[in-house]
């Protein structure tokens, strides 16, 4: 691989960590409210499947998909501003942290409701197919969202119509407190893909490089007309499912039902409730960030230095967003009203 | 060159509109405070427009002879002789017109009611608005508004209160539909129960709009027909009352009036006045006289005619008089009688006549010519407060007053 | 020149006239493609345009319309037939939730120009679920437009303003109009599609209605004129926005006010119509606002009661007679 793509997802999963801690701080400091669903231990699926993108494929995400955003170049500040409900955000103000768009980037949104993003990217993958344009889209998901029906109408009329669309399953194992053997008879999510001759595989989300190269080959494949492809990328969240919740599980066991699919891993989570230690959490093993820096400076990839430096400047430019945050003013009532029919007024009553 | 508007002033509780009948002050003229600068009918009298300020009469005047809403600027007061350039007339409607580059400089202080007696209890005060604003007459403020009264159990639809507020109806008047609902149709139907006069069979005719004045007549006598009335008549002797009126050099509507109030006196309940909710009994007599003027009616008013002495009388009814004869009567001097005399003994062919019960009072009393010493006296009565033998007891004592006239109409 | 078509036909010709214009078009839903159209609105298409432009979908409302919803955001133009109002009912979360939030919560920075079609109310012994009408719930959705053509000439103008809009906007087809007659004369200027039109003109009382009420009202109110009381007969053609104006200068002149749907009364479109000209014409009204509206009951199969669910002609000249006649 590249010594600079791998640089650069370095780059990007410590900015998404700092990112994400920051947050959580700002929403203990009231400046950010609502829900907050946070992303860190997962981001190597994000930074891994979207480096693997083009500029002109599409991204479609689910409400915890502020890496994503940030992953696919849309600015700190934006994204900060956004969280804090003010007019710089990318949505205006107007979204918050679950509804984040950019048009100009193509990242098509966040969204509230679990199962809507395959409804929107398979009208996208209508459009490109319909155009027959090289573009592709990618719809993320989380394994709690597999059991919706518009997941099983879509993936039906994805492969129908041979739509371009890559499912990523992010499979953190929880839709938010319930385990996968406690929602889903089948918990290997991509054999469900196999249901509707869609090219499915599972990935190590720990591994930042092997999600890149899965993406990587299933875009070549959509690309050369093979139709949708679908990744079950298995991935772990540090935190609870958002802000409001403690996150009531062990991680220690937890990552053992990972290697293991353990079946009591549900008996023994329910018996011991508190929220994991920093302890605790270090007794784990290394999270998928240690998994490439460390990969990195035993290739020579990165010097020590220079992975100071780089997260000096993480540091940094998440200061910036939450400064470029706190200057923007709160969006006017009038915005709103004009954001609901996009600004043109009355002009639309033709 | 500072000068402040001068508007048309309220000077009664009734009146929305006004004409000036003659300017006394020209443009230029200096004018003093309280100083009289022009003379304006309203709906009862003539009287005068009085200056707010000294200073110096400015243009344009309004015109005479045609209506003006109160509140409108007719003239105004500079502090300095103005360029006689400006003194043109003014059309009254269309200063209303926020086009008009009248420069007009609006006063928080309005001018004083300017009604030549001192005491004015029923001016009302005049509400606040721009002296140029106003094309339509304003509402005084004691002026009822029948949306604000309280009308409880009353159905009226919002359309149709809108509609008898407009046709200035009493909502608690109109008859309701079968349902016990007022809808726009009730409205409609009571207001049209003045039917239309019918004039096309008739020969050829045109319209002489009413003077203020017999525009208000004309509305009280309307506003009597809700009365029930009765009348009972006696012939009754007049020569020991016509000698004492000779010996003593008093007017014999004087001396009725008197005899009238002494009456009243005996049976208080004739000094009665019939209200939706009881009777308003009054507290003191006083008569109202009906008199011919040209063109107008009028009923000057003799105060506490029971206590005043004779000469005391005398005076105040020549006072009265002459204020007439001036054209210079307010208010204060013709309302709020408690019971009337009608006297049109003057004409000698009128033998008899019956007079109309004025809102407020139970009874009035009409006149005929004398003949054979005699006169036919009439009592109107408003039933709702007297009844028939109270009119006929009322007449028997009356007849005794008129017997010995020496007991009561000397000093 | 104006021809007598039926309402299919006005719609058919108007879908076709804008998908030839404008290659962003596509049509999508159950059987629109080689069947026709349950309705036959799509008839003839498909093999005009081919399958990537009228498309036959699986029985997947939610997962279609959402579809439909995603197309519009990079600009296509999608027409969604969703075969009727009741199977709607699966797509509400991306009517709802999608097509008229994105716009907004990505702070306008994708339009929506979506149409979904959809036939509805109550036509020949259906029975209870597949006779519904849903104004009410989707009147309560801000940024949705809602256009209910009676006549064909205004389901020809409002389809083609559909599809124009960048809005998303809801045609709402009642099943028993489809091949009902009226004149189309192509070359009028459309009247805005939000426009309310007075279908017969009259002092004595205002008739709001909508879709096929509208024409039971007009055959109501020229009976009612052979008995002397002139009603003014006002079809909405849109339940979002409404022509607020045109309704308070009819009550204004009028003073009476009647609603008739085919909906269910309980907080269906006539209360919001009633709530706010109560609001907006307190001052004008000679007698309450009243309603006349379907039963708060599921529709039965039987035919007898079925009819006697939904405003009739009869049941319409009862209801405005009532109104005048009251504090008479």
């Amino acid at each position: 691989m590249e010594r600079s793509v791998l640089k650069s997802m370095l780059k990007d999963m410590l900015l998404a960590r700092a990112f994400e801690e920051q947050a959580a701080y700002e929403y203990t400091q009231g400046n950010i409210a609502g829900f907050l669903h946070l992303y860190p231990g997962e981001e190597a699926v994000a930074v891994g499947v979207l480096h693997a993108a083009e500029p002109g494929d599409y991204i479609v995400s689910t409400y915890r998909e502020h890496v994503h955003a940030l992953v696919r170049g849309v600015p700190p500040g934006k994204i900060m501003a956004e969280l804090f409900g003010r007019k710089d955000g990318c949505s205006g103000g107007l979204g918050g942290s679950m509804h984040l768009f950019d048009k100009q980037r193509r990242f098509m949104g966040g969204y509230g409701i679990v199962g809507e993003t395959y409804p929107v990217s398979t009208g996208i993958a209508y459009a490109i197919a319909m155009r027959e344009l090289p573009e592709a889209v990618i719809c993320f998901f989380g394994d709690g969202a597999v059991n919706q029906g518009t997941f099983h109408e879509s993936l039906n009329m994805a492969a129908l119509w041979n739509l371009p669309i890559l499912f990523v399953c992010e499979n953190n194992r929880y839709q938010i407190g319930t385990e996968i053997h406690r929602h889903s008879k089948v918990t290997e999510v991509y054999k469900r893909a196999c249901a509707y001759k869609i090219p499915a595989e599972q990935v190590n989300g720990m591994d930042v490089i092997e999600v890149y190269k899965a993406t990587q080959s299933a875009l070549l494949r959509i690309r050369e007309g093979t139709g949708p492809q679908f990744l079950e990328i298995e991935t772990y969240r540090l935190r609870g499912h958002s802000m409001a919740d403690p996150g009531s599980y062990r991680p220690k066991v937890e990552v053992q039902a990972f290697k293991d699919e353990d079946p009591v891993t549900v008996m023994l989570q329910e018996s011991l409730p508190e929220y994991p230690s920093a302890e605790q959490i270090s007794a784990i093993g290394k999270d998928n960030i240690e998994h490439l820096s460390e990969h990195m400076h035993q290739a020579d990839l990165i010097s020590p230095e220079e992975f100071l430096r780089m997260k000096q400047q993480v540091a940094d430019s998440v200061e910036q967003a939450v400064q470029y945050a706190l200057q923007s003013p709160e969006p006017s009532m009038e915005e709103a009203f004009s954001a609901l029919n996009c600004n043109r007024g009355q002009e639309v009553l033709i | 060159m500072p000068r402040e508007a001068l508007t048309l002033p309220v000077l009664s509780d009734t009146m929305q509109t006004g004409q000036l009948s003659e300017w006394l002050k020209q443009p230029g003229d200096p004018v003093k405070k309280g100083e009289a600068v022009a003379e304006v009918e309203s709906d009862k009298a003539i009287m005068e427009v009085e200056a707010f300020k000294d200073g110096f009469l400015d243009g344009p005047l309004a015109a005479t002879g045609q209506d003006i809403p109160v509140g409108e600027v007719i003239a105004y007061i500079a502090d300095s002789p103005a360029p006689s350039s400006s003194a043109h007339n003014i059309d009254p409607p269309s200063t209303s017109s926020p086009e008009t580059s009248t420069p007009v400089i609006q006063t928080k202080d309005k001018p004083k009611n300017s009604v030549l007696t001192k005491d004015k209890p029923e001016t009302p005060v005049q509400p606040e608005q721009s002296p140029v604003s106003t094309a339509i007459p304003s509402t005084t403020v004691n002026h009822t508004d029948p949306s604000k009264k309280h009308l409880k159990g009353l159905k009226i639809s919002p359309y149709a209160r809108g509609l008898a507020q407009e046709l200035d109806l009493d909502p608690s008047t109109i008859r309701p539909a079968a349902d016990g609902t007022i809808r726009s149709p009730q409205v409609i139907a009571a207001a049209l129960q003045a039917k239309p006069v019918e004039l096309d069979y008739g020969p050829q005719w045109h319209y002489k709009l009413f003077t203020p004045t017999h525009r208000a007549i004309a509305d009280n006598m309307t506003a009597t027909l809700g009365t029930p009335t009765f009348r009972v008549s006696a012939r009754l002797p007049m020569d020991k009352l016509l000698h004492t009126a000779n010996e003593q050099h008093l007017s014999l509507t004087l001396l009725l009036a008197r005899a009238l109030a002494l009456s009243v006196k005996k049976y208080p309940q004739f000094n009665a006045a019939y209200t939706p909710m009881a009777l308003a009994q009054r507290k003191q007599v006083d008569v109202g006289i009906a008199m011919d003027i040209p063109g107008s009616l009028l009923t000057p008013v003799l105060r506490n005619v029971v206590k005043q002495s004779i000469s005391s009388l005398s005076n105040d009814w020549n006072t009265l008089k002459a204020k007439i004869k001036a054209r210079r009567i307010s208010a204060s001097d013709y309302k709020g009688a408690t019971i009337y005399l009608s006297n049109l003994g003057m004409f000698q062919v009128v033998t008899q006549f019956e007079a109309i019960v004025p809102p407020g009072a139970a009874a009035i009393l009409a006149v005929g010519a004398i003949q054979e010493e005699h006169a036919v006296f009439t009592l109107s009565c408003d039933h709702r407060v007297v009844y028939g033998a109270d009119a006929a007891r009322f007449l028997e004592y009356f007849s005794q007053l008129l017997e010995k006239p020496d007991s009561w109409a000397t000093n | 020149m104006a021809n007598e078509v039926m309402l299919w036909q006005a719609m058919n010709k108007a879908m076709d006239i804008e998908m030839a214009a404008d290659n962003s078009i596509f049509t999508m839903g159950e059987d629109v493609g080689l069947y026709g159209g349950s309705y036959r609105v799509t008839e003839g298409l498909y093999a005009k345009y081919g399958e990537w432009r009228v498309r036959d979908t699986p029985i997947s409302e939610g997962g279609f319309t959402g579809l439909g919803v995603g197309a519009a955001m990079v600009g296509m133009r999608p027409v969604i037939e969703i075969m009727t109002i009741n199977f709607a009912l699966l797509a509400l979360d991306a009517i709802i939730n999608m097509a008229t939030k994105i716009p907004f919560m990505s702070g306008g920075q994708f339009p929506m120009p979506l149409v979904i079609r959809v036939p509805g109310g109550v036509a020949k012994q259906l029975a209870a679920q597949h006779s519904q009408r849903l104004e009410h719930t989707l009147m309560n959705v801000p940024g949705l437009r809602i256009a209910v053509p009676s006549t064909p000439q205004d389901a020809w103008w409002q389809l083609r303003q559909a599809i124009q809009s960048n809005e998303p906007v809801i045609v709402l087809e009642h099943e028993l109009l489809y091949f009902s007659k009226g004149s189309l004369d192509t070359n009028l200027d459309p009247v805005p599609m939000h426009r309310a039109l007075i279908r017969k003109e009259g002092d004595a009382l205002t008739l709001i209605s909508y879709s096929r009420s509208v024409l039971l009202a007009q055959q109501a109110a020229e009976r009612l004129a052979e008995d002397g009381i002139d009603i003014e007969v006002i079809d909405l053609r849109s339940l979002s926005p409404i022509d607020w104006q045109t309704c308070i200068d009819s009550v204004s002149k009028t003073h009476h006010l009647l609603i008739v749907e085919e909906d269910c009364g309980f907080a269906g479109a006539g209360a919001e119509i009633a709530a706010t000209l109560s609001e907006r014409c307190f001052f004008e009204l000679d007698a309450p606002v009243q309603r006349h509206t379907g039963l708060d009951l599921p529709t039965p199969y039987n035919g007898t009661l079925e009819a006697a669910t939904i405003p009739t002609v009869s049941s319409i000249i009862n209801a405005v007679k009532q109104l005048v006649q009251s504090g008479e």
